[in-house]
């Protein structure tokens, strides 16, 4: 076998590598010139992008080209390619949507889960809660089973045709075959004494799917017959007639026997009179097969047979039966009988009824169909798996089948009571969503199965099974952009690793678009990651605010209470308000100053914009050589703005640097000594402040500085001068 | 909370759609005995957009039939539909910034034509809000980066003039027309402009963004203005707030709901409301009296996956609560028991008040 794996000692489960040939697809790229770079990238859920750059030639080559578009000579292009699962019965909607619906279940579960083992540590008897488990995980197996589809029967035209013999349904699928096969031996403890009989409904729905290249079913046998049917007139002359009767009868589809029989020629009125004795048979047959005994405790709907709930009964119930066929199988009548395929047939039944291995083995296709006959007529009686077991490996021996799909393959791993193999099967053939959700029904009464999941491995990280297949499946959510909402609830029920896991989730989010944004971070709140919320919040921060939209930068850095970066922000802003703030566009400004608010928690440094804004406003009102309110107003914001000791540091010589015009007002000095001195004091601050290593300069005039000092030096001058 | 979920009075059909559904209006009956749906979809598997309207069936609503559809080329962020029956208009905008502007069939509600407008200089990013005009052919439009636009609509062009661009220091999130010259932005702190085209050069009222300040601030996600209330504007946002900015009263919005102004009743629900819109199914005495304070019954959706009503002082009334957030409903005009909603699992839910 190619590629074996090394060392299969060290695998957790029993797992043969299916190693198929490589095949090979081509990608249409539609490009002339030589390929010279080629990369391949994951882009959204299964979707391969594949970049094809072509090697950059020179030009004389495309001038030469015949066709005539050389125009249009592309460097290179960009394919898509989508790769889909090789199990397609279920499309990728459709996946999602099971995806979606066993949320709800899966959360309940686990949420019930620990309070039953928040429970169980408290000192109480215990016993009680077993049972109770189990009927949660039921309720929960079957909300899960029916979101993989419910049989949806045509609508009934109110007359039924006698001759529809088989019903169709919508096409079953092995998920939620291989989902009720999990139900029936892990969950449904209650019924457990009715199991073959719940395998006989089993087989009943999923029939259909057991159709290989090896061999024919009963359901498609039915399904031919039943398409030759409508052309038939005499029936009962056909071979096939008589095979599908005892094929069904096989299987135990005891209302198809009836329906079937009672399509038998000697019914018809006109041939009543002469082929009485025959039609006695039929009927007889008839009856026996509609009161055939069960094991069961109610019948499906429609469904012939009679029920019996316990055992004695059944078994007393099952003797008196097998005694009447008996008796009819010894009956006179039989020589009668002249219709020679009738005899024939009628027999045969007889023989299956009466658990003749020849006839069992003849009448059934596919080996299950065998097991299952075999569990009806030849060992009606309890059996546990063990017997089960072999008893499949007989039957499969029988019908010569030893290559199993992975339907039979589950099935013989639960036999097997090998949780190594139900595992792999159910990871190889249904995928990631099927082993999160089924693990809950391996593990719902099973000790040893629960042993295994739960046990933490060294050589899975210190993680048990059961948290690597939920983190296995929540990667598969998370890849793609729809299902990655739902990805953190499985995450959360991981224990070890799923919040960092989670934590790393989130931070790759994308940020642009505020819902999706605004989404994650509501998954943030739900979880209490108010880190990460505060990070995602910093990253859309910066995003907005490096795309310039300012207003969106800072109200996301505020909500991320992120003061380093207000404030190196406010940095720009400020320049940006010193380059642009006019008369007009105070408007513009008004949205982002009351954004801001006048909390310096929340605003960071930028809560001096609001004075600013005032004191730009006022400067710019200010005309010519006259003192009018706004001058005054002008002095007041700057020895307001001077004085606030939340007004950064560098943003005090532009400051001072914007109102020279008012330091060195022609006429009488607007600054008393006091302000004045005030000021100084400001600018003897900054000079000391330069001297620091991490003194970052603003972007003035080299002398601005230094006029600014003369200019205050002055103003005190004629301020001294004044008093 | 009270709900209303049992089955005698709410019918519920739920219509997986297998694409990611960004938006659902109701089209405006086109005659007494049809139903409309316009669904805006995106199929994050192609990457493909498009816009969807759908005749409910009377006998099976989960039957949904296409009528038609036309393809965007980028993802719609916001639509809006004419309430005029005489000429259904669709107004769609895309996160590629593109205007879109569909006219359907009076008696199919097929898509008859189209006038688009991509102007780059039109919004640069996405458009995160658009309203068409009740009766008028005048849409407003506003995105993130702070331009405020409004578009004519002619037979055959389009006409569409700045009236203001806050060049990004004012992010608008969403925009409704209040009458033939005013409307309403919504945007980040809780913010609310008011807009007249009277007063050209910004908006002439706005609500101060600090009123809300303590623990949470956030964004307005929708606005809603009753026809017979226009000095009132209903907002919808962060934190399960929903509350009502009245412009005679501008100073204090009244909260309708939100863990507000240490406010200690505990609030329906404590993630975004994606949407808010006056709900004219719940009788009100006060319809009658324009004068009074108090405001209209509200329904409103969040994140998460409540459908509710809430009434000015009294206890919110649920109407749909699920396990996925509720991204945006709409409220049959003409028919108001019926509700429309869009779920975050790629499914639409059809609600019947009976």
């Amino acid at each position: 076998m190619p590629g074996r794996v090394p060392d299969p000692g060290n695998a957790l489960v029993p797992f043969t590598p299916e190693v198929r040939d490589p095949v090979v697809y081509t990608i249409h790229h539609g490009l002339r010139r030589p390929v010279s770079r080629l990369s391949i990238s994951w882009s959204r859920g299964n979707c391969l992008r594949v970049s094809v750059l072509c090697q950059h030639d020179n030009i004389s080559e495309s001038c030469g080209d015949a066709s005539g578009n050389s125009n249009e000579e592309i460097g290179g292009k960009v394919v898509e390619v989508k790769l889909s699962s090789e199990h397609g019965e279920i499309d990728d909607a459709h996946n999602r949507m099971i995806a979606y619906g066993s949320v709800s279940p899966f959360a309940h579960l686990q949420s019930r889960k620990n309070y039953v083992s928040m429970l169980s540590k408290m000192p109480m008897p215990s016993s009680s809660y077993h049972v109770d488990w189990l009927e949660h995980v039921m309720e929960y197996s079957k909300d899960i089973n029916s979101l993989l589809g419910n049989p949806k029967l045509p609508p009934s035209s109110g007359i039924e045709d006698p001759k529809t013999v088989l019903k169709m349904v919508e096409e079953p699928t092995s998920l939620k075959a291989a989902w009720e096969l999990m139900e029936i031996f892990y969950v449904d403890k209650q019924r457990q004494s009715w199991l073959p009989e719940r395998l006989v409904d089993w087989l009943a729905g999923y029939d259909s799917l057991l159709l290989g290249t090896e061999s024919t079913t009963v359901h498609s046998k039915l399904v031919d017959l039943q398409r030759e049917l409508v052309n038939l007139q005499a029936t009962e002359d056909n071979p096939k007639y008589w095979e599908g009767i005892s094929s069904a009868l096989a299987v135990g589809w005891l209302e198809i026997v009836v329906k079937l029989l009672r399509l038998h020629g000697s019914y018809q009125l006109d041939q009543l009179g002469n082929r009485e004795a025959e039609n006695g048979l039929v009927e007889a047959i008839a009856v026996l097969v509609s009161k055939m005994p069960l094991m069961r405790p109610e019948l499906r709907d429609g469904s012939l047979g009679e029920c019996y709930k316990t055992k004695p009964d059944f078994v007393k119930a099952w003797e008196k039966w097998r005694g009447q066929i008996t008796k009819l199988d010894c009956s006179g009548f039989w020589v009668m009988c002249d219709h020679h395929p009738t005899k024939e047939g009628l027999k045969n039944m007889l023989q299956i009824m009466l658990g003749n291995v020849s006839g069992l083995n003849s009448a059934t296709g596919h080996w299950m169909e065998l097991f299952i006959s075999h569990l009806l007529y030849v060992r009606p009686f309890n059996m546990g798996l063990e017997g089960m077991y072999n008893l499949a490996q007989k039957c499969m021996q029988s019908k010569q089948m030893f290559k199993n799909d992975s339907l039979m393959g589950l099935f013989l791993g639960i036999l097997g009571e090998n949780t190594e193999v139900v595992l792999a099967e159910c990871s190889r053939a249904f995928g990631p969503w099927m082993v999160a959700h089924s693990i809950e029904l391996l593990t719902a009464g099973n000790n040893q199965a629960e042993i295994l999941l739960h046990e933490e491995r060294y050589n899975l990280g210190g993680i048990s099974m059961e948290e690597l297949y939920r983190l296995v499946y929540a990667q598969i959510l998370s890849s793609h952009a729809l299902t990655s909402q739902i990805a953190p609830i499985y995450l959360a029920s991981c224990s070890k690793q799923g919040m960092v896991l989670l934590e790393i989730l989130l931070y790759k989010q994308a940020v642009q678009h505020n819902q999706t944004l605004l989404k994650n971070l509501e998954i943030c709140r739900l979880y209490g990651l108010e880190s990460i919320s505060s990070d995602i919040m910093k990253i859309a921060g910066m995003y907005h605010w490096k795309h310039g939209r300012k207003g969106c930068g800072v109200f996301w850095l505020q909500q991320a209470q992120d003061e380093i970066r207000l404030n190196r922000i406010a940095h720009q802003l400020f320049d940006f308000v010193g380059k642009s703030i006019s008369d007009e566009s105070f408007k513009r400004w008004e949205g982002l100053i009351e954004l801001l608010g006048s909390e310096t928690r929340t605003a960071g440094g930028l809560e001096f914009l609001h004075k600013y804004r005032d004191f730009k406003k006022s400067l710019q009102q200010i005309q010519g050589g006259k003192v009018t309110d706004a001058t005054r107003q002008a002095v007041d914001s700057l020895m307001l703005l001077m004085k606030n000791p939340s007004t950064p540091q560098r943003f005090w010589l532009p400051l001072l640097h914007d109102s020279l015009k008012l330091i060195s007002w022609p006429g009488r000095p607007l600054l008393n000594v006091a302000q004045t001195n005030v000021l100084l004091i400001k600018l003897q601050g900054l000079s000391f402040a330069r001297l620091q290593p991490n003194f970052s300069e603003v972007d003035l005039p080299p002398h601005a500085l230094s006029s600014v000092r003369l200019a205050l030096a002055t103003n005190l001058g004629r301020a001294i001068l004044e008093e | 909370m009270a709900v209303i979920g049992d089955e005698d009075n709410l019918q519920i059909h739920r219509i997986p759609q297998s694409k990611y559904v960004d938006s659902v209006r109701w089209l405006p009956p086109l005659s007494a005995f049809d139903k409309f749906a316009v669904l805006a979809l995106h199929d994050s598997d192609s990457d493909a957009s498009s816009i969807e309207i759908h005749a409910l069936n009377r006998s099976d609503p989960t039957n949904l039939q296409l009528q038609s559809s036309w393809v965007s080329p980028s993802r719609v962020s916001s639509f809006s539909v004419s309430q005029t029956p005489q000429k259904p208009l669709l107004a769609a905008s895309t996160y590629g910034g593109s205007l879109h502007f569909l006219f359907a069939d009076p008696v199919d509600a097929s898509l008859e034509s189209e006038l688009s407008l991509a102007d780059k200089s039109l919004h640069r990013g996405p458009i995160s809000g658009i309203d068409l005009q009740g009766s008028g052919f005048e849409c407003v439009s506003v995105d993130e980066d702070g331009k405020v636009n409004l578009i004519s609509i002619g037979e055959s062009r389009l006409n569409y003039r700045r009236l203001f661009d806050s060049q990004g220091l004012v992010s608008y999130t969403t925009a409704k027309w209040a009458s033939p010259t005013e409307f309403a932005t919504g945007g980040l702190g809780f913010g609310i402009q008011w807009w007249d085209q009277r007063k050209p050069g910004g908006a002439a009222s706005q609500l101060k963004g600090n009123w809300a300040r303590g623990n949470t601030s956030g964004m307005v996600h929708s606005i809603d203005i009753h026809p017979s209330r226009k000095h009132v504007c209903l907002a919808g946002g962060s934190s399960g707030t929903v509350f009502a900015w009245d412009l005679r009263w501008p100073q204090q919005p009244i909260v309708l709901s939100g863990l507000l102004l240490g406010e200690t009743a505990v609030p329906l629900s404590e993630s975004e409301v994606w949407e808010v819109q006056y709900d004219s199914y719940m009788q009100s005495s006060e319809i009658s009296n324009p004068s009074s304070a108090k405001i209209l019954p509200v329904m409103m959706c969040s994140e998460d996956g409540f459908l509710a009503v809430i009434e000015q002082g009294e206890e919110p009334i649920q109407v749909l609560s699920e396990p996925c957030a509720i991204n945006s409903f709409d409220i049959n005009q003409q028919y108001p028991s019926d509700v429309i909603c869009s779920l975050e699992w790629e499914t639409i839910v059809i609600l019947t008040r009976l």
